[in-house]
């Protein structure tokens, strides 16, 4: 059923034949309107091109399109053969295509633009001026002026970022209509709040610690963000809290701060990092379970550089300790808790504290068991339990339904087993709610507990073998008192209660190696350690299967048979308590678990502080069909399931639209909405802000659409942007002088050669836009060719750093000297970056090795003849390319494509040494061990070919390598026996 | 005059012109001294450098090119080792690149005296330096030495190179196997036989 607001959007789309550009809200199901406005098109129009889409986009429009369309969509790939190309293109069928193939083909004239339809650009928000597509329209609106562009993009905040980015791009598409189409447009809301879905809001409160947690983190931020504003560099405006909760913060402060980020002081790019980890942190607290979060926080302890602002800021300790708090704490035997006493730390207390830490090492390194007992708290995350109680309730609800009006039941046959879709922000957070639903909460702590202890176990193996133990301990384990290493003294403590947890679990993880049988032998690097999270692992995913995951439903079963193997020997030692816990009765897997706790139990006096143990799952109650859907992976999924009740675990705000729209698609639908929101979180504040900044975007773009200035032609024709009118003047302007000159000279047109792989950038459609023309080839040797002499290597500032390391740039720049007169490398720098490599302040005091300035020192030294060109932007570029080529013939087409390739008989054209060379046998040689620069030449004095080599005795090679050990190195390598694969 | 001489080369030498340039404070890690040169710094036997502020330019903008003809055909290396010390450097940068580029020297871009400094120094330090450090490191296993010796030959690839070597059992039976037996080996096409065959048996140098 298409909803009414498509109809609408697609009757005005229609009305302007020349196209136009469509912004709706997220979660208004594009895919669907896309998929309407496909089943419009008759191949009489001619054919019609889907440019830039993303595999999830283009699997949901062909699901939407699959029941009614005679044909679906295929795609065009590199893999056809041209003619083939040719004849699909001439079709009148609708295409998927890349913009990298499209732009290759409209160039070589290998695509009838008088048979196209239109063009349809899905990602419009991701484009720039200079992109591809804005080429592809430029070329297609110059050959076939009839041919719509319509262009679509469902993430408004992303078209509103930049100055008058909406308008740029829709100059440079040629489009001259804005259709804004956001969730408060009259049709859309009311079509949308006609009926709406019962909406039950459920407030969870954070547990004490999360509360905490999350008051530290936004002090920290806050903290970091006055300390910003202290810089001086960044529009304050931006620097609020609330924009800090979102990932486009950091591209605001990127935006403003690259094009200085070279004279930017540490302490300030330090802050931008620092920001960036704060989110994260925020985000994981209510997406992780307590072990977790520890976990990453013990990572990130370890990661980050003692540079960290953050770290040492005030209250970021708390956000470590209250994390501890949530899994453990210690507390002495007589009941006394160790760490309560340094929470709330004060100068005095320290002192206190290190004194019992001193004592404590002198008791734990004599590894006799001491008076700190661990004490575990395993906080659960309070949304589990609120999930549960949904879930029962929402049975309880079904099966009174279902028994009062049987009757009723025969309508919606296909919905009656009402399957309950609870939906989260990723896979992992679906796989362990789905493994607290089956198994109980506790288990899961429980499980990621041991994992969390066993990960520890390795880490402490790997740092005792490394022998650098005294100073590494100090990093690693500083985390697990909670509170930042200050001094040595408190790192000895931590290092000394890990030493026993260690020994414990040690103990306890050998023993059941010794158990278990060595059958698992497979994967013997981790055995020791982590053969509990691996079992432990492997039965979450193992009933995962058996739920109704789709998508995960392959991968589990790889990890079906081992984690049968390995859960079977535990059979016999199960005895004790382990199926108390069991919902759904799997009792091999938890057996496993219970025995390793009860090792532990004996070494070590362990307590349990969770109040709702056991005893909860006994008496639980009945549980609907529930499906979990991870909102990453963007699939149709409401119209697949087709759920009754839905519960939103993670409230998103695309998510939301996409249930409206479900709802006002299916009225008969009682639809019931479930939303788990933590009181007082930011985790709300997020949700409420991206509402807000999409609002603010459409209304930042209604007004934009009021004054916008789009060019015309007299038939109403978009002109596209200014520079492709300037060069045209230009060179109309050049034409004239030429002819003052007298000659009746043919208007010769500047032509470059683009190796075919250089259309993933920007440049071509820049020069295109100078107005030269572009002959896209595959080049062996080099990216553009300007003229018979002059060859060019593009480097982006990352491709330069990268090729360097890898030798790439060393074997291009040796190539092109070799097959060029005029080698030259460009370096090109981003517009919006800073023109430089690094600020003054990080160049050394010394030459380093692997500083940029060595490497490109030493390419010089190597290849005096290689020009280097410094540019600045892709516009700047261009410039110089037409300044060089100003007193250049034109380059070759057939020739560049054959320089570098050597003909049948292996011969190179232009290569001065193959006349006189086997340069590939030359080569060959100079990359066997043993032979050198210095020896290679009189190797080949002393023998006639490769062959001939193979056959001499070690004696003589010596003569000629002129050494006994290099003759040797290349004598054994050439005799070594092939490693046999089997 | 040999004491000196062998100083000298260990030396940049600096033309008298560059007295009073602040860039000379950061030539730090190797020693230099006045010299009569045609260059501003002279640092090797067959290389030189020029130094261009981007400022200067924009009063002088045929200074450069003036300064490159001096230079005559004395020299392999010639680098013109640029200050980029204005604001706007889109149109100055380009007449330098144009310049540089049409008469055979070699552009260096610095932003700093700091970084100016460095890019002589270490030119004079990497004078004999062989080009390892840039030529990418190997791995030193065997298959991956093998790999890195059989895919010279063009259009052989990672497969064909487990193929050879499980085929003849060392490369040495590879370069001696003949014609029929380098056929015979799955996914080695007649082009790739012929193309290895000749690399091992066409002799180094083409006697002419």
């Amino acid at each position: 059923m298409v909803l009414e607001f498509h109809q609408h959007i697609i009757a005005e789309l229609l009305q302007e034949p020349n196209g136009g550009l469509v912004i709706l809200s997220s979660g208004l199901s594009l895919p669907k309107l896309i998929a309407s406005v496909l089943l419009l098109h008759s191949p009489s129009q001619g054919t019609l091109l889907l440019l830039s889409s993303s595999p999830n986009l283009k699997s949901q429009i062909i699901h939407y399109l699959t029941p009614n369309a005679p044909l679906l969509p295929s795609e065009i790939t590199a893999d056809l053969p041209a003619n083939h190309r040719h004849t699909l293109y001439s079709s009148g069928q609708i295409f998927f295509v890349t913009p990298r193939i499209l732009i290759v083909d409209l160039l070589t004239q290998r695509l009838p633009t008088s048979n196209l339809a239109g063009l349809i650009i899905l990602n419009t928000h991701a484009l720039t001026e200079n992109s591809t597509e804005t080429f592809i329209c430029r070329i297609i609106k110059s050959l076939n002026r009839e041919a719509y562009i319509r262009a679509f993009s469902d993430k408004p905040t992303a078209m509103v970022s930049g100055f008058a980015k909406t308008e740029r791009i829709m100059k440079s598409l040629f489009i001259r209509k804005l259709h804004l189409w956001p969730r408060f447009q009259v049709n859309v809301s009311e079509e949308l709040e006609r009926e709406p879905p019962v909406v039950v809001d459920v407030r969870v409160s954070m547990s004490k610690y999360m509360g905490g947690i999350q008051k530290a983190i936004l002090e920290v931020m806050d903290a970091c963000l006055k300390e910003m504003r202290k810089t001086n560099k960044v529009d304050v405006e931006d620097l609020t809290v609330e924009n800090g909760l979102f990932k486009s913060f950091d591209e605001i402060l990127r935006r403003q701060l690259d094009p200085i980020w070279h004279i930017l002081g540490k302490k300030t790019k330090q802050l931008v990092s620092d920001l960036k980890t704060l989110r994260k942190l925020l985000d994981y607290l209510v997406r992780y379970d307590a072990v977790t979060y520890l976990k990453y926080l013990d990572t990130l302890r370890v990661s980050e550089s003692f540079r960290s602002v953050w770290i040492f800021a005030e209250s970021s300790y708390k956000i470590f300790d209250y994390a501890k708090k949530r899994v453990y704490r210690f507390t002495r035997s007589d009941g006394v808790e160790l760490n309560g006493q340094s929470k709330s730390v004060t100068g005095k207390k320290r002192k206190l504290k290190k004194v019992d830490n001193n004592e404590d090492e002198d008791g734990g390194t004599s590894s006799t068991s001491t008076k700190v007992v661990l004490e575990e708290v395993l906080e659960e995350a309070p949304k589990w339990k609120v999930l549960r109680e949904v879930l029962e309730e929402i049975e309880e609800e079904r099966l009174k339904q279902a028994s009062s009006r049987e009757e009723v039941l025969l309508d919606g046959e296909e919905n009656d087993h009402g399957i309950v879709l609870v939906a989260c922000k990723d896979e992992c957070s679906c796989m362990q709610l789905e493994d607290c639903i089956r198994n109980g909460s506790e288990k899961v702590m429980r499980e990621e507990w041991e994992k969390y202890l066993l990960s520890k176990v390795q880490l402490r193996s790997v740092q005792t073998s490394s022998k650098k133990k005294k100073s590494k301990e100090p990093k690693g384990y500083g985390i697990l008192d909670g509170v930042a290493p200050v001094t040595t003294a408190q790192n000895a403590e931590a290092s000394s209660v890990s030493k026993q947890e260690h020994d414990a679990l040690l103990a306890a993880a050998s023993k059941i190696r010794n158990q278990g049988k060595s059958d698992d032998g497979d994967n013997p690097k981790t055995y020791y350690g982590s053969k509990g999270p691996g079992r432990g692992r492997g039965k979450g995913r193992n009933r995962n299967g058996r739920a109704c995951v789709p998508q995960c439903a392959n991968k589990d079963s790889k990890n079906n048979s081992k984690a049968a193997i390995e859960d079977k020997p535990e059979i016999s030692g199960s005895g004790n308590e382990g199926p108390a816990d069991e919902i759904h009765s799997s009792v091999v897997g938890y057996s496993g678990g219970m025995l390793e706790t009860a090792f532990v139990e004996k070494e070590v006096q362990w307590k349990r502080s969770l109040k709702n143990d056991t005893a909860e799952s006994k008496d639980s109650k009945p549980l609907p069909p529930v499906h979990f859907y991870a909102l990453e992976s963007d699939q149709p999924i409401l119209d697949i399931l087709k759920p009754f009740v839905i519960v939103v675990y993670h409230p998103d705000m695309s998510f939301v639209r996409q249930i409206e729209v479900y709802k006002a698609e299916n009225p008969s639908i009682k639809l019931k909405v479930y939303f788990l929101f933590y009181e007082d979180s930011t985790e709300v504040q997020k949700f409420e802000a991206s509402i807000r900044r999409e609002n603010g975007a459409f209304e930042s773009l209604i007004r934009q659409k009021s004054f916008m200035m789009i060019p015309i032609d007299q038939d109403g024709h978009c002109l596209g942007l200014n520079s492709s009118t300037e060069a045209q003047a230009t060179t109309s302007q050049n034409a004239i002088t030429r002819k003052a000159g007298g000659r009746k000279e043919v208007e010769k047109e500047m032509q470059v050669i683009v190796d075919m792989r250089e259309f993933m950038s920007s440049l071509p459609n820049v020069l295109h836009q100078r107005g030269m023309r572009i002959i896209p080839v595959v080049l062996e040797v080099g990216d553009y060719i300007l003229s018979p002499l002059m060859c060019v290597e593009r480097k982006s500032i990352q491709d330069l750093f990268t090729s360097f390391t890898s030798g790439r740039l060393y074997h291009q720049v040796e190539t092109m000297v070799r097959y060029y007169r005029i080698p030259v490398l460009l370096i090109e720098f981003s517009q919006d970056k800073s023109f430089s490599f690094q600020s003054a302040s990080d160049i050394g005091d010394d030459v380093t090795p692997n500083n940029i300035i060595s490497k490109l020192s030493l390419l010089v030294l190597h290849f005096p003849r290689l020009r280097i060109i410094w540019s600045r932007s892709l516009h700047a570029t261009a410039e110089i390319f037409a300044a060089l080529k100003a007193n250049q013939d034109e380059p070759d087409e057939a020739k560049a494509i054959r320089v570098g390739v050597p003909s049948e008989d292996g011969i190179v054209e232009n290569d001065m040494r193959a006349e006189n060379y086997n340069t590939s046998a030359v080569e060959f040689l100079r990359r066997l061990p043993g032979v050198t620069d210095s020896n290679y030449r009189s190797i080949m004095d002393g023998c006639k070919s490769l062959a001939d080599l193979a056959l001499l005795p070690v004696e003589r090679l010596a003569e000629l390598m002129g050494g006994q050990k290099a003759a040797q190195t290349l004598r054994d390598f050439l005799d070594a026996k092939y490693p046999t694969l089997l | 005059s040999s004491p000196q001489s062998i100083q000298s080369r260990n030396a940049i030498l600096v033309s008298q012109r560059q007295k009073g340039n602040p860039l000379l404070k950061h030539i730090r890690n190797v020693r230099w001294a006045f010299a009569d040169v045609v260059c501003d710094y002279l640092l090797g036997q067959n290389s030189c450098a020029l130094y261009l502020s981007l400022r200067y330019h924009l009063l002088h903008p045929d200074y450069l090119y003036y300064r490159i003809r001096e230079l005559q055909k004395n020299f392999k290396l010639r680098i013109v080792l640029c200050h980029v010390d204005v604001e706007d450097v889109v149109k100055p940068l380009l007449e330098v690149t144009k310049t540089a580029l049409l008469h055979d020297c070699t552009l260096l871009c610095a932003w700093s005296l700091e970084e100016c400094g460095r890019y002589l120094e270490t030119i004079k330090v990497y004078e004999n330096k062989p080009a390892d450090l840039i030529q990418g490191q190997m791995d030193t296993d065997y298959l991956s030495r093998l790999t890195h010796a059989l895919t010279s030959v063009r259009s052989v690839n990672k497969t064909d190179v487990v193929t050879l070597g499980s085929t003849f059992g060392s490369l040495s039976h590879i370069m001696d196997a003949s014609m029929e037996d380098l056929a015979r080996c799955p996914g080695i096409g007649e082009r790739k036989v012929k193309r290895l065959y000749d690399t091992f048996h066409e002799p180094f140098k083409r006697v002419v």
